[in-house]
């Protein structure tokens, strides 16, 4: 039982980390399809920096601070630019894929994975004994549930938290009582990019201690569809993220069980289709206005 | 006329600025931007035979991209372009398969209605959520995508596996020789044909029918069309299905002509790439097909980049995603100018 609980941990806390990022942009009104790149640049930004620096404080920081240089500038663009969320948000991702891509070949003359030596201090590391076979397991794992509650009580208890969730809904009321959406938005996407690269870093450090191109797979795209799943809320898109692992998880288990009796591969279009239906519901529920994206469009003017 | 000027003015220098980027990206992993952008150029459009490579690549891109200027057009954003794409190309594959034995000129067509067919049916259902319950398209249809890529994988590990294959990359067993429209360079005067035709067809359909002009103006401004007694649903419908026929047929064409087989994530920015074309061509079909060239030399670029340059490809996705960040962007200033020189409405 143990093992497959460590299975949905290590698959599902990247996961929830990104979610959280696209959580606080969508409060901001933000549609952040660039979280794909920016997780994938935070998991090279912590490989590197451990292989080049040796210390993982120090590649934290630098994949930390190269995420928000990405989130500032994806700011700029939809912000003072105007452009279009969703088509700037999907170059932001083809920047993150393209650049380590590219960093990776200049650093190291090849694109073959790059192993670090070392990953994230482990739990087991700081409990020792008392951890049991939940040793293996990072620390980003442990602060896990401590930063979902900060994020359920910054955005919902604080009142930066509602100006935040005024500046999404209706950016010109926020500024009518002294509110700046522009700058709020920076905010939220700079917090974004921070915890995109952690959940990057998770993913590289956390268990595998490798970086490979690619490696973020679709999970970028997939905390985006959790948030959706979730209605924006903390709470409920880290329940939907750790859903998409759950299901990730019985996927490889029913495989491994039934042999090929079982489709693996269309299992894993269940959180898709799980999000299409999600999407339908609260479209439905909503009487389909609210829920609309009205084309990636800031609403300010 | 002087509008549509400043537009492209803006766009250029969107381009233009996007370009900057890159370069400065270029210098800051390590590599001389000039050397770079010299060796794109030649890679895209300056060695001998260039321009058959970037035709290879501009013309199936071409088809998809006046799909997605069409659903703009409409004021659907529907991002499924690769998703479509790729469900095209599975059905073809399956219709290709079944068929096998038959003689070609009756498998070709064949198996391009059922491209055409299963990129519209997985617009369908995208189309009729927004329609009918108003869920939004761009998660739909960027959901459609993901399960589309799945689809494919399973298809072809699964029932179009071909197990002679070997490698990482699971693919379908090859199409008859005969059955190919092209060979593996994928410049053939069928596939050309088939460009121009859709081309001409998209062009009279947004131009010149009652069709496009409804289209363009429900896209601006859904309630005065449907004041007007158009059915805006069937109009919405209608866009959802052409786009993603036309992707399908796009599909259909990489698989009957250059692959010849389905490979598990073959192609994977077609789609993204066709969403740019009709977005930097400001979704016109003229345009479109210009954009297309200049993209399809930018894709002929990423394969000689590694092979004869030494320098990694990955350089093109840099290129393709600034331009994205940038294209849709809009300053002040240019829309001041195009303010001053719109003539005044009578």
């Amino acid at each position: 039982m143990s093992d497959i609980i460590i299975a949905i941990l290590r698959s599902g806390t990247p996961l929830v980390y990104v979610t959280l990022a696209g959580v606080i942009a969508q409060r901001a009104g933000v549609w952040h399809l660039g979280l794909e790149g920016l997780m994938i640049a935070g998991a090279c930004g912590t490989i590197l920096g451990i292989v080049l620096t040796g210390s993982v404080p120090l590649a934290l920081l630098a994949a930390v601070l190269v995420c928000i240089a990405a989130s500032v500038l994806f700011w700029f663009v939809i912000d003072k630019l105007r452009a279009n969320q969703i088509i700037a948000g999907l170059g932001l991702t083809g920047f993150g894929i393209g650049g380590t891509t590219l960093t990776v070949q200049s650093v190291f003359g090849t694109q073959a994975a790059v192993n670090a030596p070392f990953g994230l201090p482990r739990v087991g590391a700081i409990f020792g004994p008392l951890a049991g076979p939940y040793g293996v397991l990072s620390v980003l794992v442990l602060a896990l549930p401590f930063v979902v509650a900060a994020m359920w009580y910054l955005l919902r208890r604080t009142r930066f938290g509602l100006q935040l969730a005024a500046c999404g809904e209706h950016p010109f009321a926020a500024r009518s009582v002294g509110v700046d959406p522009s700058r709020m938005r920076l905010i939220a996407l700079v917090v974004a990019g921070a915890l995109a690269a952690l959940g990057g870093a998770e993913l590289a450090a956390g268990s595998l201690q490798i970086f490979a191109q690619n490696m973020t797979a679709g999970r970028g795209f997939m905390g985006f569809a959790a948030v959706i799943f979730g209605a924006g809320h903390p709470i409920g898109a880290t329940l939907a993220a750790m859903f998409f692992a759950v299901v990730g998880a019985l996927g490889i288990r029913a495989q491994l069980l039934f042999g090929d009796a079982v489709p693996h591969d269309l299992l894993l279009a269940l959180p898709y289709l799980a999000t299409v239906f999600g999407v339908w519901l609260s479209a439905r529920l909503r009487g389909g206005v609210r829920s609309v994206s009205g084309f990636g469009e800031l609403r300010d003017s | 006329m002087m509008e549509r000027v400043f537009s492209g003015l803006s766009t250029a220098a969107f381009i233009v600025l996007a370009l900057v980027l890159c370069a400065v990206i270029f210098e800051f992993a390590g590599y001389s931007a000039p050397a770079m952008f010299n060796s794109i150029l030649e890679g895209a459009f300056l060695r001998p035979r260039a321009l058959d490579q970037a035709l290879r690549w501009a013309l199936p891109l071409f088809i998809t991209a006046v799909g997605v200027t069409i659903s703009f057009r409409a004021g659907y954003f529907n991002i499924g372009a690769q998703g479509q794409f790729y469900v095209g190309a599975i059905f073809a594959a399956f219709v290709g398969d079944w068929l096998d034995g038959a003689p070609a000129l009756l498998v070709i067509p064949t198996c391009l209605l059922a491209a055409m067919l299963g990129g519209a049916l997985w617009a369908l259902w995208p189309g009729i959520l927004r329609l009918h319950s108003g869920a939004d398209e761009v998660i739909t249809t960027l959901m459609g995508n993901f399960m589309a890529a799945i689809l494919l994988v399973y298809v072809t590990s699964g029932p179009l596996k071909d197990p002679s294959g070997s490698g990482q990359q699971a693919s379908s067993r090859p199409l008859d020789a005969a059955y190919r429209i092209s060979n593996s360079l994928g410049l053939s005067p069928t596939i050309i044909a088939i460009a121009v035709a859709v081309g001409i067809g998209a062009w009279l359909l947004v131009n010149r029918t009652a069709f496009g002009v409804l289209v363009s103006l429900a896209g601006r401004n859904p309630t005065m069309v449907q004041w007007q007694g158009a059915r805006v649903w069937r109009i919405g419908l209608a866009s959802f299905l052409i786009s993603g026929a036309l992707a399908g047929l796009a599909g259909g064409i990489e698989l009957l002509g250059p692959n010849g087989r389905l490979a598990s994530g073959f192609l994977p920015g077609h789609g993204f790439t066709a969403i740019l074309i009709a977005l930097v061509a400001n979704m016109s079909i003229v345009g479109t097909a210009l954009a297309a060239l200049f993209f399809g030399g930018l894709a002929s670029a990423a394969l000689f980049l590694p092979v004869l340059a030494g320098l990694p490809s990955a350089a093109i996705d840099i290129i393709n995603a600034s331009i994205a960040l940038f294209i849709t962007a809009r300053t002040k200033a240019f829309d001041r100018l195009r303010r001053l020189f719109r003539r005044p409405s009578p």
